[in-house]
């Protein structure tokens, strides 16, 4: 846990010196927050229906949220090691292989899942002022379960997509690019939401949850196969 | 400190190690030369267990590398060719990092005696993209030390450097030796291998040579003479007619004539020289350099990689 610690600590005051990559994950959830509070401004004097609608959508700008965030964050982690050529002095260390793992893992999950909810608090109160109270119907266990569910699985989810691409690649943008179709499971329910065939229900977010599960663990099979010294030393580009 | 035994890794079809038998003393500084991809990155890799032997066996440090790699890791200080760094970050925050990482008990303190040491300390606050290569290398020696290893691998650790800087390192890793450490070399630099080793390896894929540079050059030698001569004539090396001579040339300012037996036949020599009217100005083993040793080891196995 010690060395974990360490890594992890390491990995956050590296990021911070590198303003296109902390800005890049700031500037999201503060532009998909504006876009979900606009949203909900045009509902002022709507019927309480109507906001609700514009709620559900608003909700998926959250569920985009985690998995874009750490596709920056993941993707600076790996290749960063690259460019510099820090992996082998890395890899000669007492870490295990779980450990550099996990340390790259965490830098990446843990601001996404804190931004995500950081800004969806502020939307909330936003809305609360802006409509004078949150409609019915909105919080209910389906909207709570996307965000402290949902949220952190496809968090888990953009950040091993990422990993996986950035450890195959040299090219941070080709990684960027790669790592953005992380996002396209995300759009399926963005799809069914906006055009309205559906609202936030139970079914939907149970049947997302269990598909981002199984994605999660196959990616997590993958990417530990992935992180072993032999490979990370003889295979990665 | 380390012992190999019949060490081997293939990569597919390749075989990049094989079969590689040898061992290094506490204290001893010991020289692994051969040409590129002979096998001495993959070597140090292996006994940094890094990368996992195909078979053979190896301890570092009193530590199985096959059974405890994490404790072999702890063990050994490591130097790669290209010495990477966090850039952005300090050279006292790249240092403070690793010192955490291989649990250091107080890693400030171990930090600033190692930055101290090699002469950086005055520029520990500033990021490492502003140092020079021979700085980098310098601070790449004190990440290599600074949970005080037993055993260091460094790998060209001069290469690329200006005259001086190429120096200080040298120095450097002259004083890792006083201090009872181990230390593998893997170098092109033959001068340097001869001047800081006790004993020198030479790879091709399989060891093709181990001993002290001066048992190499004697070896490879064999019982050559170089005799000076003020008037070098070829008929010199024809006409010795000596059974014990095997075979005699002759070389810009003398001849150079193997023997049998340098102690017993030189006498001989010299005197069927001074018959044929040769006019001697020096008699000396003919030693080769460790160039020649090298390249002769070397370009003798061109079939083994």
């Amino acid at each position: 846990m010690g060395r974990l610690r360490v890594l992890v600590a390491k990995e956050w005051e590296e990021l911070r010196k590198i303003k296109m990559v902390l800005y890049g994950a700031l500037f999201l959830p503060l532009l998909m927050g504006g876009l979900a509070g606009f949203m909900v401004w045009q509902g002022q004097g709507l019927p309480p229906e109507a906001q609700a609608a514009l709620f559900n959508t608003a909700l998926m700008y959250f569920l985009i949220l985690p998995v874009m965030i750490p596709v920056t964050l993941a993707v600076y982690s790996i290749v960063g090691e690259k460019e510099q050529g820090t992996l082998e002095p890395l890899l000669a260390t007492p870490l295990t292989d779980w450990e550099i793992f996990v340390g790259k893992a965490l830098v990446a999950v843990l601001p996404a899942i804190g931004l995500t909810w950081a800004v969806f608090g502020l939307f909330l109160a936003a809305a609360h002022i802006i409509l004078d109270g949150i409609p019915p119907g909105v919080l209910t266990l389906p909207w709570l379960l996307s965000i402290f569910v949902l949220s952190p699985l496809l968090a888990v989810f953009g950040v091993l997509v990422s990993m996986l691409i950035s450890s195959r690649t040299s090219d941070p943008r080709a990684a960027y690019q790669f790592s953005g179709l992380a996002v396209v499971p995300t759009l399926i329910p963005l799809i069914v939401y906006s055009v309205q065939l559906t609202a936030v229900n139970f079914l939907l977010v149970i049947l997302e949850g269990g598909i981002l599960v199984l994605l999660d663990g196959l990616f997590l099979y993958l990417a530990v196969k992935l992180f072993r010294r032999e490979e990370i030393l003889t295979r990665w580009k | 400190m380390i012992h190999a035994e019949e060490l081997t890794r293939r990569f597919g079809d390749r075989t990049a190690v094989d079969a590689l038998t040898l061992d290094a003393r506490e204290g001893e500084i010991l020289g692994l030369l051969g040409p590129n991809g002979a096998g001495k990155t993959t070597t140090v890799r292996m006994l940094a267990c890094l990368l996992a032997p195909t078979s053979g066996r190896a301890s570092v440090a009193g530590h199985d590398i096959r059974e405890a790699a994490p404790q072999v890791r702890g063990s050994v200080g490591i130097l790669t060719e290209s010495p990477g760094f966090y850039k952005r970050l300090t050279l006292e925050r790249n240092l403070r990092f690793f010192a955490e990482l291989y649990g250091v008990p107080a890693p400030r303190e171990a930090v600033q005696r190692y930055l101290k040491r090699l002469g950086l300390w005055e520029r520990r606050a500033e990021a490492v993209a502003t140092l020079s290569k021979g700085l980098r290398q310098r601070l790449a020696l004190a990440r290599a030390l600074v949970h005080e290893p037993k055993v260091l691998f460094l790998d060209e650790p001069t290469s690329g450097l200006d005259p001086e800087s190429a120096r200080d390192v040298r120095q450097f890793i002259g004083e890792l030796a006083s201090e009872r450490r181990t230390v593998l070399l893997c170098t092109h630099n033959l001068a340097e291998a001869e001047e800081l080793c006790a004993r020198i390896a030479v790879l091709r894929t399989r060891l093709l040579a181990l001993d002290r540079p001066d048992e190499l050059k004697r070896r490879m030698s064999g019982s050559r003479v170089a005799i000076g001569l003020r008037n070098p004539r070829s008929e010199f090396a024809t006409a010795l007619g000596l059974p014990f001579v095997r075979t005699a040339e002759l070389v810009h300012d003398g001849l150079s004539v193997e023997v049998a037996d340098p102690e017993r036949d030189v006498p001989a020599l010299v005197r069927r020289l001074v018959e044929l009217g040769a006019e001697i100005r020096s008699v000396a083993r003919d030693e080769r350099t460790l160039e020649d040793v090298y390249l002769e080891l070397v370009g003798g196995d061109d079939g083994a990689a």
